[in-house]
């Protein structure tokens, strides 16, 4: 697959197709990847395939002008189809190197699992539905479902919706929704009184650093709500009332765009499980409106279009 | 000295200029009685309202937020208020989700010619905002914490 894709990389920059690729080489650090774009074929040699290619490159699209060939992960895809929709994408202008996804290792886990930092690691392999961790010449082996991310684990698509070029063979989707819904579900429990306070509770760590925000290719707004001074909404400061409204604005503003893919959750330095906010979006859209964020690039967003018939029991 | 009166649920109303403002205009010609808890805020349509006014209203203090405009299909601008149902809707049951009480966010269809159900919805929410109690989702400290804070002073 890695080998197909640094050809296929070259060939394009060669031949001129595209003016950019992105895709992932290994990072600074063991067991990491990090984006690479560039306009240099000799660069092709340097992208990696591998099961920590974390990144959603979906939000590198709206930055790099002219043609370019992107490597895309089940759910990466389905962010550029949610781009092409809202016409921040041009799809002529897009070359989709798909890649079947058997879901993204969580180092998080794997540390927990091992107990062990993962600089002591000396491999992590993903076999089929197993994931081997060799540490200290030994072989440890576990059930994939404990090592992926959480969203991963809910994947229904792990395969690219839309794409030029496919570089494997196409994957089976959702391991195991219910593990991965584990926190909604504790949270449905919950009286409305004791999930706001749970909210409540989670978002006063927030220091408003707007990871979530820069790293979501849903997030596209050439001005950001909470930056707006007249009226101001929200205020710029850490307080968990303003951090509460910017969350769920924001969820609001992505719905029928969030494809689920988790990055707002990961890149989160304080740790807030944003992605029980997400996924109960994304499900809500699925519920009322059969909605599911970026399936078919001719398909108009969610918002701008309605049925005569929905939704009128949250009406009198 | 005036006694402390017992305590009343203040909503704020974001009714269409076409239908649902005329309708309370109709209500009020009419005589028919409804609570004066509502605050009223005129806006074009429906599809103006942004889920961020709800959250706003509630951040002031404001114990409820009614939505309301022309019945599907009669949108003075086709389809203004099918936009507003959509967002109206994910909007309520996100948060619900989160954890603001369902009675806080209200949405209703009421025509020019509907004083009567103006009346009513606005009693019939302001019932429900009484049954609830006041909004203290944003204020600092919440029932546990009042005495605490009360003996900081």
């Amino acid at each position: 697959m890695e080998q197909k894709l640094k050809q296929e990389a070259k060939s394009l920059l060669e031949q001129g197709k595209v003016d950019w690729i992105i895709g992932f080489e290994p990072g600074s650090l063991k067991f990491t990847t990090t984006p690479l774009i560039t306009k240099d074929k000799n660069d092709a040699d340097r992208l990696v395939i591998n099961p920590f290619i974390v990144n959603n490159l979906a939000n590198f699209l709206t930055e790099v002008k002219g043609r370019v060939g992107i490597v895309a992960k089940g759910c990466d895809s389905r962010s550029i189809v949610s781009l092409i929709q809202d016409n921040k994408v041009v799809r002529e202008n897009v070359v989709i190197l798909g890649v079947p996804c058997p879901g993204i290792i969580d180092l998080g886990k794997v540390e927990r699992l091992v107990g062990k930092d993962r600089d002591e690691l000396d491999d992590i392999i993903r076999e089929g539905d197993k994931v081997i961790i060799k540490v200290n010449g030994e072989k440890k082996e576990f059930p994939a479902t404990e090592a992926l991310f959480d969203n991963c684990l809910a994947c229904e698509f792990p395969t690219p919706q839309e794409y030029d070029i496919l570089l494997g063979e196409p994957k089976p989707g959702a391991l195991n929704l219910a593990q991965s819904r584990g926190n909604i579900e504790k949270l449905e429990g919950l009286t409305p009184e004791q999930r706001w306070d749970f909210w409540k509770k989670e978002l006063s760590r927030c220091i408003r650093c707007y990871a979530c925000r820069n790293v979501c290719p849903a997030c596209f707004c050439q001005r950001c709500f909470v930056e707006e001074t007249e009226p101001q909404w929200a205020l710029p400061v850490p307080r968990w009332q303003d951090n509460l409204i910017f969350q769920i604005v924001r969820n609001i503003h992505v719905a029928g765009r969030c494809t689920d893919c988790g990055e707002c959750e990961r890149v989160c330095p304080v740790n807030i499980p944003l992605r029980s906010l997400t996924r109960e979006m994304y499900d809500i859209v699925d519920e009322l409106f059969h909605f599911k964020a970026g399936m078919d690039k001719d398909a108009l967003p969610l918002m701008t279009h309605y049925e005569q018939e929905e939704a009128e029991e949250f009406f009198r | 000295m005036r006694q402390e009166s017992e305590w009343e649920p203040k909503l704020v109303g974001f009714l269409c200029k076409w239908c649902s403002y005329a309708g309370a205009d109709l209500a009020g010609t009419s005589r028919r009685k409804y609570p004066a808890n509502i605050r009223i805020i005129k806006v074009p349509c429906s599809g103006r309202v942004e889920p961020l006014f709800l959250l706003k209203a509630l951040r002031l203090g404001f114990d409820g937020v009614l939505v309301s405009g022309c019945h599907p299909g009669e949108c003075h601008y086709q389809t203004g208020n099918y936009r507003a149902r959509r967002r109206i809707a994910i909007t309520k049951k996100f948060l619900e989700w989160v954890g603001v009480e369902p009675q806080r966010i209200q949405a209703s269809w009421v025509s020019a010619s509907e004083g009567g159900k103006f009346a009513e919805v606005v009693a019939d929410v302001t019932r429900g905002l009484k049954g609830i109690g006041p909004n203290q989702l944003f204020s600092q400290e919440r029932k546990e914490d009042g005495a605490k804070a009360k003996a900081r002073g």
